[in-house]
């Protein structure tokens, strides 16, 4: 592995120190997308509103759980905290959960996950494309929902 | 470089229910891919993707890798090392050829044909060709977004601890180990990547994942 990490802190780190979020935030890095998230839960952990898990990662909280199309996961006290009349999802305990990976900077308030395995498995198993979204070059987000109905052959380069 | 070549490949196909992207997956951003693109004059749908989303979606490790994805949002061929053509150049006196000739005839061959092309692979190879990440490996790809995320904002101590931490955890992604080079002295393409190389050589294993096309 590379060590000589710093021979070009310039090149390595250019850009200007700048706060991720208004203090207080959170960050949630999920699929391609950057989600700022200004209303959470009381602590330094990731506790999101209901509109917020549907937002982050499509899942929806119903009486029988937090359900994604045909499937869906009964929540217990781990991940649902109830606080006066305020709802919020421990969004890392619903990955312990789901058993979905990620990595935390509790300290800079940042969680970044990886695939939801049940998501995972329709591309792993059934082949079916994986949800991602990027931005061309313009600017406009490119998902992989608008590509049905289309052939789309995605190619990787670098130009290293 | 295949960047101008698919554009040709593009053009010769014409079809509005055809979409090409192409993702450079390059921390360095649009300084470093950009040029590339406009070089080759390209229209199909250019991303530069400095957190390798699209690597991470379908568990690439190397460049180039490409996926086709059918009308219906179905895999039918994935993670090959896909060049569009053979390219050949000279480095002192030493003549240096990469790539393949038989991809993009395959690629032509999917889109006149649809699912009755024999390039298309059915679910089951679709999957048994699409790596499977450990929990590590998955945890990899978090941690270079986070690291990109932290570069970003200009907080280099944790973006050099998440940078290390991705290519720890996964160790076997050339994507990671050669874009934290292009940042240090020797380069992308110098001493630890010809080591690295040569050790895959060594060991048997591939640095591309092999296409499964027959020549001719």
């Amino acid at each position: 592995m590379a060590r000589n990490l710093m021979a070009y802190p310039e090149l390595r780190h250019p850009f200007e120190p700048t706060p991720l979020h208004p203090e207080g935030a959170r960050t949630v890095l999920y699929q391609g997308r950057t989600i700022r998230l200004d209303a959470v839960g009381p602590g330094d952990g990731l506790l999101v509103s209901p509109a917020d898990l549907t937002c982050v990662n499509g899942f929806e909280l119903k009486p029988e759980g937090a359900c994604y199309e045909a499937l869906c996961i009964p929540l217990g006290d781990t991940v649902l905290k109830r606080e006066a009349d305020v709802t919020w999802i421990d969004l890392e305990a619903f990955a312990n959960l789901l058993e979905q990976p990620f990595v935390a900077d509790r300290e800079a308030g940042v969680w970044s996950f990886g695939e939801i395995p049940q998501k995972r498995a329709r591309t792993l198993i059934d082949a079916q494309a994986p949800e991602f979204e990027v931005k061309d070059r313009s600017g406009k987000v490119v998902r992989l929902a608008d590509l049905k109905g289309k052939k789309a052959l995605i190619v990787t380069w670098s130009s290293w | 470089m295949d960047v101008p070549v698919w554009q040709r490949v593009y053009e010769q196909i014409d079809d509005p229910n055809f979409v090409l992207i192409s993702a450079a997956q390059d921390t360095g951003g649009e300084a470093a891919a950009g040029p590339i693109f406009d070089a080759a004059g390209a229209t199909y749908v250019q991303v530069i993707d400095q957190d390798h989303v699209i690597s991470q979606a379908f568990n690439f490790v190397n460049v180039p890798s490409a996926a086709w994805i059918d009308e219906h949002g179905t895999i039918v061929r994935v993670d090959e090392g896909t060049y569009a053509k053979t390219h050949e150049f000279s480095a002192g006196d030493q003549s240096i050829t990469f790539g393949t000739d038989v991809y993009t005839p395959a690629v032509l061959d999917w889109i006149a044909n649809g699912a009755r092309s024999r390039y298309v692979q059915s679910a089951q190879n679709v999957a048994d060709k699409l790596r499977v990440f450990s929990v590590d490996e998955q945890r990899a790809d978090a941690a270079f977004r986070l690291a990109n995320l932290f570069r970003a904002h200009g907080q280099a101590a944790k973006a050099e601890h998440y940078w290390n931490l991705a290519q720890e955890l996964n160790p076997e992604s050339i994507n990671y180990f050669r874009q934290n080079l292009t940042l240090s002295e020797e380069g992308s393409a110098g001493a630890s990547f010809r080591a690295r190389r040569e050790a895959y050589i060594r060991e048997g294993k591939d640095y591309y994942r092999p296409l499964d096309i027959a020549p001719g």
